[in-house]
């Protein structure tokens, strides 16, 4: 689409998630022509990870689901996995974007038969549920994957798998030689909603993630509790499986922290009291142990977190876990000084989830155009250059904050494409 | 309770280098965080609080504060850069004026302000009793070969007590007096403040030799081998210059009991006993092993504190640098002094050794007002730790 100044009307949008799908749809839904780029396999992002999302504690196939419906169905949206941006040349109204598509190593023909994962011997860590099981070197990235087409892991395939997995198609899908490709595009506007990645536990050395089993993180639970989890929905301490007697949620792990994150990642209080439930739920006579700086339940999220302080099995300590000390029987002590009593506790429980926050890819990762970030990597919109930020590249935010900053975005997008 | 905010001591803590404290956001990583702070009463999260609020009564006689050595595991550790190691460093240096008598001296002495004065006060003083003593001329070079600074403040017939003597008594036990007498009654009203505060009853308390058996004496070998110190991460390798410090303050002190011991009580019945001791005396070659150590660990000291600004963002304050500043000179002039002595050089040597004497009066006269007060205080926080969980800190 071209307009009258010769620019291009398209939009990019970068990233696949609920925020890069909300703004594709909405801007291609006003009749602009989308790009739409996701470096994973699949659509659906950080939200298809979870087990239930705010603000209705949905499964995230409810609210997926109908997006991916309407991504159907729109014939303006293109469509690019595996794909990040190389390089940006160009200025607002007419940007020339490089994209590079990694390989998948399967092709179009795949109809997600299943008969090549059937046939694969080698297994890899599943990445999706963050290393608790493993899965085959050819797999679907999750169960509710979109595009729903399989992958291969061609590193991690040995010559005799690469074999079977070959034999085993009857669709001629499976294709090793497959290289990158690099796709020049023309947009009027670019939408950077790359999203969130946990921060890395390991980084709090005096939190011990990694040392513990019994140590895990709370995007792991999400993962633990899905029904198409690593354990099937149940939450269990990983490696010997023990049902749960105690737990401890240990708030701002890595969050307001000048040494980590020094922001608040906004959402870790809440998905604390939404695991709450998750365990409520499997265990209901569980101890659950809450070690918090301050409770951030803003809005009407302040009665959801009523409902789970009236629990008579869940204590709320004030004071930041600073220590954790390995038991011998698996378990683990948790280390903090209750402000409130000015009293030292340790407490002993089966099992702690550091309430770690989110990083944003781009400040991981940086920048692959001329981006304004801030400190800690959000993306800054600059609407004179038609660079946009929506969902959590723009700031820590739960779902509903992200749809809609990614329908400003949309907006915002438009008016450059129409200037 | 209604909290009545100190805005005069907010404001002398930003001042001695606790400028971060207002950042604290009460998240007690810190408690957690320090080696020494012990399982039933954590610090410093709570003398964070108090000191936003500005409660220095319960500050000034908190055993905690006292206890704390800077390690700065806690500063490395907050999420915040509230620095509560530094903040605790600026309450005792507030506590030490807060206790300080008379108090314009330890007004004095705690601020660059008054340097001009402290350093003066001292000058004008050793001078004028150098004139006093009416010595008032440089030795000849067979002269100071013999007697080296011992005929400073001249000499006079009366053989029952030496005039050099007469005069650095006059000049610096009253110095030393007027500090440990304040030392004393500082330590004594937050020693009886903390016994309140802790809800003992002071009518029953131990007698002076047990309580020094019990108490004191534990206190101090644990300040000797530095048990405490080595418990600190971040700031580990201050033990490296503080305890050749120590050891050499310690080794000094002999040396010093010795020497007036030998010229002024023993030297009365064998003259031979009097003059510069040789190097290969056993008590000269511990003073001298002293003064190296002395100027090693200030060494390393004032290297480290130059490393924790750069590193840590420690503030330079003059609290922290007044001291080094101050064991620094006595090292400087005091090895100085010996060395011009043995090259032979009356008037530099002269001039250098009313230095040292200046240096050490600086030291013993605002001991209880500057950092070095840390040596008393710090003991007697020990002692009262041990005291408070011991059976004489039970109600009964």
């Amino acid at each position: 689409m071209t307009d009258e100044q010769g620019t291009s009307g398209a939009v990019l949008v970068v990233g696949g998630g609920i925020s890069g799908l909300t703004a594709a749809l909405e801007t291609a839904e006003v009749g602009n022509d989308v790009f739409l780029v996701e470096k994973g396999p699949s659509l659906g992002g950080r939200v298809a990870q979870l087990n239930q999302y705010f603000p209705k504690l949905c499964p995230p196939s409810c609210g997926l689901e109908i997006n991916f419906r309407r991504l159907k169905d729109n014939r303006k949206i293109r469509t690019y996995t595996m794909t990040t941006v190389k390089s940006v040349t160009g200025g607002p109204g007419n940007y020339e974007v490089t994209l590079i598509t990694e390989p998948r190593y399967v092709n179009s023909n795949c109809t997600a038969c299943g008969d090549c994962t059937a046939a694969c011997p080698d297994e890899i860590a599943n990445e999706f549920n963050f290393g608790m099981n493993n899965c085959k070197a050819v797999y679907l990235p999750h169960e509710m994957a979109f595009p729903r087409r399989y992958i291969v892991k061609k590193s991690a395939l040995s010559a005799a798998g690469a074999a079977a997995i070959k034999a085993a198609c009857k669709y001629d899908a499976i294709d090793l030689e497959m290289q990158p490709e690099t796709l020049t595009i023309k947009v009027a506007s670019i939408i950077w909603a790359t999203g969130w990645v946990p921060y890395e536990p390991t980084k709090m050395e005096n939190l011990k993630f990694g040392q513990s089993k019994a140590i895990v993180t709370n995007m792991m639970i999400e993962r633990m509790a899905a029904p198409n989890g690593p354990t099937g929905g149940k939450i269990v301490r990983p490696g010997d499986n023990k049902a749960i007697e105690s737990i401890a949620f240990v708030q701002c792990a890595g969050s307001r922290d000048e040494n980590h994150l020094e922001y608040c990642s906004h959402i870790c209080c809440m998905a604390t009291f939404k695991q709450m439930s998750y365990v409520r739920e499997q265990y209901p006579n569980a101890k659950i142990y809450v070690f918090y700086i301050d409770l951030r339940t803003p809005g009407k999220y302040e009665k959801f977190r009523e409902v789970r302080m009236a629990d008579a099995n869940a204590s709320f300590i004030k004071g930041k876990v600073a220590d954790i000390i390995l038991e011998a029987d698996g378990g683990v002590t948790v280390v903090a000084e209750n402000a409130l009593t000015a009293e030292k506790i340790s407490q002993k429980v089966d099992m702690a989830v550091l309430a770690t926050g989110m990083q944003p890819s781009l400040g991981l990762q940086g920048a692959p155009a001329e981006l304004k970030l801030d400190a800690s990597g959000f993306v800054i919109s600059d609407f004179d250059k038609a660079m946009i930020s929506a969902g959590c590249a723009k700031k820590a935010a739960d779902v509903v904050t992200c749809t809609q900053s990614s329908t400003a975005a949309a907006l915002k997008a438009i008016q450059v494409s129409r200037r | 309770m209604i909290v009545q905010p100190d805005l005069e001591f907010i404001r002398s803590l930003k001042a001695a280098g606790g400028d971060t404290l207002k950042k604290c956001f009460q998240c007690a990583t810190c408690s957690v965080m320090c080696p020494l702070s012990k399982e039933g009463k954590p610090f410093p999260r709570k003398e964070m609080i108090w000191a936003q609020w500005g409660i220095k009564e319960k500050l000034v006689t908190d055993p905690d504060v006292f206890l704390c050595h800077q390690c700065g595991d806690c500063t490395a550790n907050c999420p915040r850069g509230a620095k509560p190691g530094d903040v605790l460093s600026a309450i005792r240096a507030y506590a030490y004026t807060f206790y300080g008598w008379p108090a314009p001296l330890a007004k004095l002495a705690s601020s660059a302000k008054g340097l001009p004065i402290l350093i003066g006060l001292p000058v004008v003083v050793i001078f004028i009793m150098w004139l006093l003593s009416g010595a008032m001329r440089f030795p000849t070079p067979t002269e100071f070969a013999s007697h080296g600074y011992q005929q400073f403040f001249g000499t006079w017939d009366f053989r029952w007590y030496a005039k050099n003597i007469f005069f650095i008594v006059l000049i610096m036990v009253p110095s030393l007096g007027l500090g440990l007498f304040s030392a004393f009654k500082g330590i004594y009203t937050m020693w009886k403040t903390m016994c309140e505060d802790a809800g003992l009853n002071r009518e029953y308390r131990p007698a002076i030799v047990p309580f020094i058996q019990d108490f004191i004496w534990p206190s101090l070998i644990e300040i000797v081998k530095h048990t405490r110190f080595r418990e600190c991460k971040t700031n580990i390798n201050r033990v490296q210059g503080h305890l050749p410090l120590m050891l050499a303050f310690i080794g000094l002190f002999i040396v010093t009991c010795w020497s007036l011991l030998k010229n002024d009580v023993l030297g009365l019945f064998w003259h031979s006993l009097h003059g510069p001791l040789p190097l290969s005396d056993p008590f000269k070659l511990l003073a001298n092993v002293s003064a190296i150590a002395l100027l090693f660990g200030i060494g390393v000291l004032w290297s480290n504190r130059k490393k924790a600004e750069c590193e840590l963002n420690t503030q330079p304050t003059f609290y922290d640098w007044f001291l080094i500043w101050e064991i620094t000179a006595v090292g400087v002039t005091g090895l100085g002094a010996e060395l011009l002595r043995w090259a032979g050089m009356p008037i530099l040597g002269y001039i250098v050794y009313f230095l040292h004497l200046v240096a050490i009066m600086m030291l013993f006269l605002y001991l209880p007002y500057t950092k070095f007060a840390h040596l008393l205080y710090r003991t007697a926080a020990y002692a009262f730790e041990k005291y408070r969980q011991s059976a004489f800190g039970k109600n009964i």
